[in-house]
């Protein structure tokens, strides 16, 4: 129980296509984040499986049975707002138990589950204040604890965590991982935060204007993107891109020319690709001081010093991206004076003229990862 | 408490001869404003050969209240009067919430074809003068029979009083997050359902306030429609039977002003106590919450 299927669910709003058929499987139990930019259309997707919206074409399956023409409350799913959306003349207990009342279940039943609800979130000794007497953090476990006493197979959270400062969400991610654990349902969770999905996600479902721009596991995702624009949504700072010319393609992957140095990267070749210009992607975070299997001479502009890290972002000669380098907090590096960098092949991504990626052969299972391995 | 501080923090940031400027305007608009009815009020105290003596003295010598006993003493039917005056007006006021309150939100959480036109309407409705239609409603009302009968005074009212807080409640309305409903219906609930365990509760200031102000806009009203509508004493609502009765001869102008003071004098007790869902809700959605 608790499966959805997706089948070229299309969204329109009048003339404008929002969800561009989207196909995608949750299994029972998974934890799955959708993250995009905004406008992406990942809310929409979730009030489209929430019931809120209706669906223009395709078809929403939830355990196996059609749902896209039941109301919410048959599709047995439940959803946390993003405002909370808890009604403040109610007291937390009553908050809680709303969609008991709404079905006239026995006194005994509401306060029996409310009160397990509210244990399961430490909200037993505020069960008679109202919302307005709560802080942020307290009035977002009790709009899920409205959703845990419905006993959803599935449940949906639009962006729960961005009313919240910085700390709170910190705690808040812990508990609802937490929370996913002991209750072991379903859940579909919307954020435009990157932490969030990389940290809860069972897996990552990255949208791109209405089309799912890849699915999979956070760190498949991060080591291994699909495209340019899952390469530079996931990650922070996003990924840099430098322009390459192929120049050899064999069984040990694709060697390309940058800045008049030779590379071997570690990728599925296309032998169609030699003599074409391609992008590098080299995190920032893969960049250090001094060189290695490839150097780059740059002029940092602006350098930012968090304390653990230090970022550095340098204009490159003839382009108009900036060059992005995260280096330990304790390096020193001053603005205007030019430092020599270095990366490794083994760090680096490769992506067709059409922003696609030539797949890296990196094994994922093991725990070692390439940038992990020197 | 908030609220306060942000008052404080705005004047804060004027200068203190800014301040005084703005004191001293708030303080000449509210001479204006009160100016009549503290005229009135002093009238009231005064005994009657003081207010013609020459010059005009402002202040009452020897002030009273004896205006108002003699007034409740001598005018006939007074009791009567302010009881109708105030039945004329609640029975108004309730019918106007009982139609307004659905539409208010149906307006504010459904969105149809020519609900534009249809608000449009009743905007445009708002605007015609009841003297306008005062012969037509007469000759309606003759047709129909209710002449001199509450009926007539109650129900044109009620017709140029729904327009505006029909307005004034979709306002309040708006403001209340459609995330609400939505989170409703999650859960359940029949739209029915919604609007009476959420919505109202939620709404209850708005509808304090259009409660209000229905109620002002009936009792200010009422003297047009009763003066037309009616020719009977024991019908007639407190301005229009003191008017009949202060003027028949002379004007006793200190128990006229003692009389319209009684009159409106539970109407001032009911907004003191209701002032703050006044203020709250006239300002509703003036801001970004």
């Amino acid at each position: 129980m608790g499966q959805l299927s997706l089948k070229s669910v299309v969204k329109t709003f009048g003339l404008i296509e929002v969800v561009k058929g989207v196909n995608l499987d949750v299994g029972e139990g998974e934890f799955i984040v959708f993250v995009g930019p905004s406008g992406c259309g990942k809310s929409t997707l979730l009030r489209m499986i929430a019931g809120l919206e209706h669906t223009s074409a395709g078809d929403i399956v939830i355990d196996g049975r059609r749902v896209n023409d039941l109301p919410p409350v048959q599709r047995g799913i439940a959803m946390v707002f993003q405002s909370y959306a808890l009604y403040p003349h109610m007291s937390v207990f009553e908050n809680i138990a709303f969609p008991l009342r709404v079905e006239k279940a026995p006194e005994e039943v509401i306060r029996k589950k409310v009160q397990a609800a509210a244990e399961i979130l430490h909200l037993d000794q505020r069960l008679q204040q109202r919302p307005g007497q709560l802080s942020g953090g307290q009035r977002q476990r009790v709009a899920i604890g409205r959703a845990i006493v419905r006993e959803p197979e599935i449940f949906l959270f639009d962006e729960p965590l961005s009313n919240l400062d910085a700390a709170l969400r910190a705690d808040m991610r812990i508990e609802l991982t937490r929370l996913h654990k002991q209750l072991g349902a379903t859940m579909i969770y919307v954020t435009h935060d990157q932490i969030e999905a990389m940290t809860m996600a069972d897996r990552i479902v990255v949208l791109n204007a209405g089309y799912i721009a890849q699915v999979g596991a956070p760190l498949e995702l991060y080591h291994k993107p699909d495209n340019t624009f899952v390469a530079g949504f996931i990650g922070n700072p996003r990924m840099n891109l430098l322009p390459v010319t192929c120049t050899a393609v064999g069984s040990e992957g694709v060697t390309v020319m940058l800045d008049g140095q030779s590379l071997t990267l570690s990728v599925e070749p296309r032998p169609e690709a030699v003599g074409q210009t391609l992008s590098l992607g080299i995190r920032p975070e893969h960049i250090r001081i001094g060189a290695d299997d490839a150097v780059l001479e740059i002029v940092p502009s602006v350098v930012e010093r968090l304390g653990q890290q230090t970022i550095a972002y340098a204009n490159q000669p003839g382009r108009s991206e900036t060059f992005c380098m995260v280096l330990p907090g304790t390096q020193t590096l001053q603005v205007d004076q030019p430092i020599r960098t270095g990366f490794r092949a083994a760090d680096c991504h490769l992506f067709d003229a059409e922003g696609r990626a030539f797949p890296r052969r990196i094994d994922l299972t093991g725990a070692e990862m390439p940038s992990t391995a020197a | 408490m908030a609220r306060s501080d942000d008052s404080r923090a705005m004047i804060d940031r004027y200068r203190w001869w800014e301040v005084v400027l703005i004191y001293l305007g708030i303080a000449a608009f509210l001479f204006f404003l009160l100016a009549p009815f503290l005229e009135g009020f002093l009238v009231s105290l005064k005994p009657l050969a003081q207010l013609f003596s020459s010059p005009y003295r402002f202040w009452p010598e020897n002030g009273s209240f004896s205006a108002y006993v003699t007034m409740w003493q001598s005018v006939p039917g007074f009791a009567r009067y302010i009881f109708n005056s105030f039945l004329i007006s609640t029975v108004a006021t309730v019918i106007v919430l009982i139609l307004v309150v659905p539409a208010a939100y149906a307006f504010a959480r459904f969105d149809y074809r020519g609900m534009g036109l249809v608000l449009g309407a009743f905007l445009a409705v708002s605007m015609f003068s009841g003297a306008v239609l005062l012969i037509p409603l007469f000759r309606l009302m003759r047709t129909l029979g209710l002449l001199n009968t509450y009926f007539a005074m109650i129900v044109p009212g009620v017709a140029f009083l729904i327009p505006s807080a029909i307005w004034l409640l979709r306002t309040y309305m708006m403001r209340i997050p459609v995330e609400l409903n939505e989170a409703a219906y999650m859960d359940g609930a029949s739209q029915f359902y919604t609007f009476r365990r959420v919505i109202l509760p939620i709404a209850r200031p708005g509808i304090i306030v259009v409660a209000i102000t229905t109620f002002i806009g009936a009792y200010a009203q009422q003297f047009v429609f009763a003066l037309s509508f009616n020719s009977k004493t024991e019908y007639m609502p407190l301005p229009v039977g003191l008017f009949a009765y202060f003027g028949k001869q002379e004007v006793i102008w200190n128990e006229l002003m003692a009389a319209s003071f009684v009159g409106i004098t539970p109407a001032l007790i009911i907004i003191f106590f209701l002032q703050r869902y006044l203020v709250g809700g006239l300002t509703a959605g003036a801001v970004k919450q």
